[in-house]
């Protein structure tokens, strides 16, 4: 599992994570509204 | 073979370096974390906190307020921010660079790496003062307002304290600091900023696309 204040390199595993994760929520949300 | 001491049966040869310390004795260390990193992860766990506290009330004014985003009659520039918020990323990038940088003894990398970092978090400071310019609404003009302008506006002030942490980086990288070994001071603003631009992420998608 990601830590991301264990270490730079893992801290930038987890943005990236995270920038994937919104990426598909809001994909999500958007498509849910417009249907 | 033993030391003088122990072979005359006197004081054993490890309680005879002991007894040569002088000064005040070494600090307890009760973790395994470095005292440096914890204060830092104690710091972002804290900010977490924080944000979470103005993400509270944005959501309130929302869901349970019910209130429309933004407030009728005002607009967000989503394109702006959206090309803000790419910046910010790829500024995460090249700090990660500059941190492999250090650990593979690549100076110019280091250097070049933390410049563009710090040059970039710069372009997206002034790009978000230029937009509280011109988007034509005050935080007292309503609850929408207020809730934007603390939001960005916190995700603003830690932006700009990372920029003083990069600068301090640079020069010291400039300078000759930082080895594959002893890069401290570059790896704890590396792991501060990805943390500002996490929360950028979440803000962004929270405030301009939702």
């Amino acid at each position: 599992m990601v830590n991301p204040l264990g270490s730079e390199q893992e801290a930038f595993r987890f943005l990236l994570w995270v920038a994937g994760l919104v990426a598909v929520v809001v994909a999500v949300v958007l498509i849910v509204r417009a249907l | 073979m033993e030391s003088g001491a122990a072979a005359l049966g006197g004081v054993p040869a490890e309680h005879d370096h002991h007894h040569e310390h002088h000064g005040p004795p070494e600090a307890n260390q009760s973790s395994r974390v470095e005292a440096q990193f914890l204060g830092m992860l104690l710091f972002i766990i804290s900010e977490v906190m924080l944000f979470g506290a103005f993400f509270t009330a944005y959501f309130f004014v929302r869901v349970v307020g019910d209130a429309a985003w933004p407030a009728e009659g005002d607009h967000l520039p989503v394109v702006i921010a959206g090309v803000n918020t790419a910046i910010l990323i790829s500024s995460s990038f090249t700090m990660h660079w500059a941190l492999e940088g250090a650990r593979n003894e690549n100076r110019a990398a280091l250097r070049v790496g933390l410049l563009t970092t710090a040059l970039l978090g710069l372009t997206f400071l002034v790009i978000q003062i230029n937009e509280y310019v011109h988007i034509g609404f005050a935080p007292a003009d309503h609850a929408q307002g207020t809730i934007f302008y603390g939001l960005t506006g916190l995700h603003g002030a830690h932006v700009f304290v990372g920029l003083t942490l990069l600068t301090f980086a640079t020069i010291r990288a400039f300078r000759g600091h930082f080895t594959a070994k002893e890069h401290r001071g570059v790896e704890v603003p590396g792991i501060y900023w990805h943390f500002v631009d996490v929360m950028w992420i979440v803000v962004y998608a929270t405030i301009y696309i939702l």
